[in-house]
This record gives C-alpha cells, sequence and structure tokens, in this order.
C-alpha cells in the first residue's frame, strides 16, 4: 500500500516536472493605446474606401497609392521583432475561433492555402521611407487578429507579393 | 570556593577534543571506509547529473553567434533539419538586405544542406551522424569553426568536429584523417578535423555542398547563415522573409535560435535537478542508516561522556563533526575523480553531442550535497541516543 502510494507521489512529481512547462506560443499581448511616437502614423476616423488585401492583391499597382483592410495575422509571428511591421490578411478569410482552444488562432492554420492569396506586408515608414524601428504593437497599440485600416505606397513584385509602406494606420475598436 | 562554579557558568560549555572524533572515525576502519565509499558514490552521482546539465547548457549557450542570422523554412517549424529552401535564396538575400557583411567583394553569407543521416565506418560499425554541406563560405559565418588537423574537404572528402565519433557512438580512431566513411550511398575521405570551442557543429561531419547535393539527389538548402554587418539587425531579415511571402521563409538571430532549443531541453534539464534531488535523498537516507549503526553500538561511550560532565550539546557537536569530516573527505574524493576522469567526457545526445562538464557550480552543488548527508546524517541517531537515560544507557551491554 505504501509502496503504491510512494510511486503515486513520483509519477505525479514527474508529471508536474515535465508537463507543467511554460507554452512556446503566447497570447496575444493586450495593448489599446498607441505609444506617444505611434501616435503620428494612427488615424482617428477610418479612412473611406478601404479595399480588402485580397482584392488589392489583384488590382493594385507598383508605386499606387492604397487603401487596405486586413486583420494581423498569417503566420505564428505576424510581428517582425525591432520593426513596426506585421502582416495583414484579408478578414474574408476565417481563422479558428476561441471555443476551438487553438492556442494561435491568428496562424490560420486550418485555412493556410486561402492565406497565400490573401496577405500583404505592411512596413510602417518614416518621411524617407525608412521602416520605423520598434515595436509595432507597442507602437500603433495593434495585437494578432487586429483589424487594421492601412493608407500607404503599394510595392508589387513578380510573383506577386504585395508590400505596403504605411504611412497611416487607422485600428477598428473591438476587432 | 565561591568563585569555582561562577568560574564555571561563565565558561564556555565544554566541548570534546577534535582529535576526538577523527580518531573515532579511524577505531572503526572498515565501517567508516563503507561509509565514505557509500558517500562518494551518491557524491559522484551528483557530480555526474550536474555535469550533464552544465555540459547541455554550456553547448546551447555557445553555439550561437549575435551577429549571424538564420534563414530557413516557415514550415520546419523550430527544426532546421526538416527545413527546405529554394537554391537561389542566398543570392535574393544578397542582393536584397543590405545588411549582409561584405568584405573584398565577399558577401559572408553560408548555403548550407543540413541533415541527420546513417553513417558508417570501415567495420561496419557506425549510427545516426549529423551532416552539412557548407561552401567555403561556411568559415566566414560560422568564426567558431577552427580546422586543428588536416585540410578543408576537397571533393568526395569531409572534415569532421572533435565529437563526431561521440554522436555516433564510435572509437574516435575510426573517423581518424585518412580514413574511409560512408554516408548516402557513397564513400568519403576524412580530409580534416575541426572544433567549435563546445558549440554544437563539433559532433558534426562537414563536407562540400555539391558534392552532398549530388549525394542526397536534392536541389535545395536547409537554411542561409548570414554574417550581419556592424549595425544591422535580423529584423532586416526578417522583413524580407515577410515581404517574400512566396519564399515562404523566417529569419531568426542565431543565439535566439539556441535559446529556443533551450527552452525545448527544460523538461530534460528539469527531470536531471529532480535526479539530482532524489539521488542526494538516497544519499541522506544512506548516511542515516551508516550513521544510525554507527551511534548504535556507542550508547555506553556516548552515556560515560555525558557521565563524566561533557553536555549533550557538545557530544553531539562530536558526532556531527565525525559525519561532516567524513562527508568533506568523501567530496574531496569524488571531486578528484569527477575532475580527473568524468570531467570532458563526450556525452551523446539527440542534438548531437556534448562534453560533461565538472565546472565551479558542479563542483558547489556535490560538496554541498556531500557536506549536507554528513550533517544530516548524523543529526537524527546523535539525537536518539542523547535522549536515552544516562544511567541505564551505562548498563546496556
Amino acid at each position: 500500500m505504501e509502496m503504491k502510494v510512494l510511486n503515486g507521489m513520483f509519477l505525479c512529481v514527474l508529471t508536474l516536472v515535465v508537463g507543467c512547462g511554460t507554452s512556446d506560443v503566447s497570447a496575444p499581448v493586450a495593448s489599446s493605446q498607441p505609444s506617444p511616437e505611434g501616435a503620428q502614423f494612427v488615424a482617428t476616423t477610418e479612412p473611406a474606401n478601404a479595399v480588402p488585401v485580397g482584392t488589392a492583391r489583384e488590382s493594385a499597382q507598383d508605386e499606387q497609392e492604397v487603401t487596405l483592410v486586413g486583420r494581423i495575422g498569417g503566420s505564428t509571428e505576424p510581428f517582425v521583432n525591432g520593426l513596426a511591421a506585421f502582416t495583414i490578411v484579408d478578414p474574408k478569410v476565417p481563422h479558428c475561433s476561441a471555443d476551438e482552444g487553438c492556442p494561435t488562432p491568428w496562424d490560420y492554420c486550418c485555412t493556410q492555402d486561402q492565406v497565400k492569396g490573401n496577405i500583404a506586408t505592411v512596413k510602417v515608414v518614416d518621411g524617407a521611407g525608412k521602416p520605423i524601428t520598434g515595436d509595432a504593437r507597442q507602437l500603433l497599440g495593434v495585437k494578432e487578429l487586429s483589424t487594421v485600416v492601412i493608407q500607404g505606397k503599394a510595392t508589387r513584385d513578380d510573383q506577386g507579393n504585395l508590400t505596403v509602406a504605411a504611412t497611416t494606420v487607422f485600428v477598428r475598436p473591438g476587432e | 570556593m565561591i568563585f569555582i562554579p561562577l568560574l564555571y557558568q561563565t565558561l564556555p560549555p565544554m566541548l570534546l577534543p577534535w582529535e576526538y572524533g577523527v580518531r573515532n572515525l579511524a577505531r572503526r576502519p572498515v565501517r567508516t571506509a563503507l561509509t565514505l565509499v557509500a558517500l562518494a558514490t551518491v557524491v559522484m552521482l551528483v557530480f555526474v547529473v550536474v555535469g550533464f546539465i552544465r555540459g547541455l547548457e554550456r553547448s546551447l549557450a555557445i553555439s550561437g553567434d549575435r551577429d549571424v542570422a538564420l534563414v530557413y523554412s516557415v514550415n520546419s517549424e523550430e527544426n532546421i533539419e526538416n527545413s527546405s529552401i529554394e537554391a537561389r535564396t542566398p543570392d535574393l538575400l544578397t542582393a536584397s538586405i543590405d545588411g549582409v557583411w561584405n568584405r573584398f567583394g565577399v558577401a559572408h553569407v553560408s548555403s548550407e544542406l543540413y541533415m541527420g543521416t546513417r553513417v558508417k565506418v570501415r567495420d561496419g560499425s557506425g549510427g545516426l551522424g549529423l551532416v552539412r554541406g557548407v561552401t567555403r563560405n561556411a568559415p566566414l559565418v560560422r568564426r567558431g569553426v577552427r580546422l586543428t588537423a588536416g585540410h578543408w574537404p576537397q571533393a568526395g572528402e569531409v572534415m569532421v568536429g572533435r565529437l563526431a565519433a561521440a554522436k555516433l557512438g564510435i572509437d574516435s580512431d575510426e573517423l581518424a584523417i585518412g580514413r574511409p566513411i560512408d554516408f548516402e550511398g557513397r564513400s568519403w575521405t576524412i580530409g580534416g578535423e575541426f572544433s567549435a570551442g563546445g558549440a554544437a557543429y563539433e559532433s558534426e561531419i562537414w563536407c562540400p555542398l555539391t558534392d552532398f547535393q549530388t549525394a542526397t539527389r536534392r536541389q535545395d538548402l536547409s537554411l542561409v547563415a548570414i554574417l550581419l554587418a556592424p549595425g544591422a539587425t535580423p529584423a532586416e531579415v526578417s522583413l524580407f522573409c515577410k515581404e517574400r511571402n512566396d519564399l515562404e521563409l523566417r529569419a531568426i538571430r542565431e543565439t535566439d535560435y539556441y535559446g529556443t532549443l533551450q527552452q525545448h531541453y527544460r523538461p530534460v534539464r528539469l527531470l536531471a535537478w529532480l535526479v539530482v534531488f532524489l539521488v542526494a535523498g538516497a544519499g541522506v537516507f544512506a548516511g542515516l542508516n551508516m550513521m544510525y549503526g554507527a551511534v548504535a553500538g556507542r550508547v555506553r561511550e556516548i552515556a560515560t561522556l555525558q557521565a563524566i560532565g561533557y553536555r549533550r550539546r557538545a557530544i553531539l557537536l562530536s558526532l556531527v563533526q565525525e559525519g561532516a569530516v567524513l562527508a568533506a573527505a568523501a567530496s574531496l574524493l569524488a571531486g578528484l575523480i569527477s575532475l580527473t576522469v568524468l570531467n570532458g567526457t563526450a556525452v551523446r545526445f539527440t542534438m548531437g553531442a556534448f562534453v560533461l562538464r565538472i565546472d565551479s557550480v558542479a563542483i558547489l552543488w556535490g560538496c554541498s550535497v556531500g557536506l549536507l548527508l554528513g550533517v544530516l546524517g548524523a543529526l537524527p541517531p546523535a539525537l536518539k541516543a542523547l535522549r536515552a537515560s544516562v544511567a541505564i544507557s551505562i548498563k546496556a551491554t
């Protein structure tokens, strides 16, 4: 009987030690207010005539001024560490809902085939067109799956990739 | 006369001479020797486990270079062995990123094909080895790598890391320069040996990239390692990877990559620390058992010491001194063996191989556990003996 108790205790300790590791993937960093440095890039009213990312990938020309709407995501780490840049996905592409228990719904793991044609890279740039250093989450007050409306200049390449050098970012409240 | 009791009260309690405890150890040489061996074994086990943890941690800690960014497939998760990227990627990166270090017209970019494969030596033995196909640019980026013997591998040749034999589980003589080894369906000749200051590469086998691609019938790469120019950051490379979504790349600072491996092996390290505590716990019980035996045979002696005026505290201190002296000797013995025999021993592991590292932290842990065993092991039996009545104990046979 005592042996069984000891074995049970040992298994419990092992389970605790091996199983209680911290998750590699953290939850979205809650952030709502842009930093003072980022306020100049954040619009207070939503720009009109925004087109979804998927449509822009078909119609936008290189060097054209565009207004895009999309949701931050597309991979496990949609933000670029050290630069105010991230990827956005067309809002029509579904992602895992909260009740499915997916720890990283912003990676669109179940709809990756749809993401390829509906993703764009956004880099917030200064007056000289250089990407702003820092974390977009703190700078703009955004997080994974935030819906944003971007204004900026489009860059296209032969492979169909779309990058927007953004000068204005509007964050839809509550999304 | 009045002053005598007063003097007695002001003096510190009479302690047993230091030699008394030491000589007691020599009175029962067989029992003392057995206890010494038991304690030394426990402390040695602690040294082995802590040395394992320290070796693994050091291997991962020094494997990365802060100035190097790794670019590999976004679909490979954290495992570069599963990565497959287009062969044109290095040229695209060099042309698109300003932060690549370029000296004398040579971009410091290393194209690499990396995989685990079965490696056989001449007598047919061998195991799963880690092979990296590299170009002559590799040493420009992998700055810790040093050619220690032989020459840079030519066509059909390989160079082996200092711990490659340990990774394969074979004798190091089998990987001597000039010896043949087989992998991926062809025979290769060992042309050189290299070290990397204890980094993970030391358990690898390096060969020319084109030869390796031909042998494996692959035209792709596993990764591209970029040495960043002073002031440049991996963020620039990451941004390129995001912009070129079609290439499905991801970039990470090399030190961060090995940092994630540290996280990956965290349960192993925790389990190893648990083993340290379990071994130490078992050692305390072994010590208790030995000391109970030692004290049980000395009931009359302890009672006699009390009868002639030694306080219980003084006798307890003497018994603890015996345990501590024995444990210290065992710790020294275990430390000596660990430093001369175990330190630097190669250990095979999933990610390659590393060496056991009996460093200051390991010595601190080992000796602390050793001394703890001596003190904790001696206390309970000594207290038990001292609680018995002096009159009854003196009559004990």
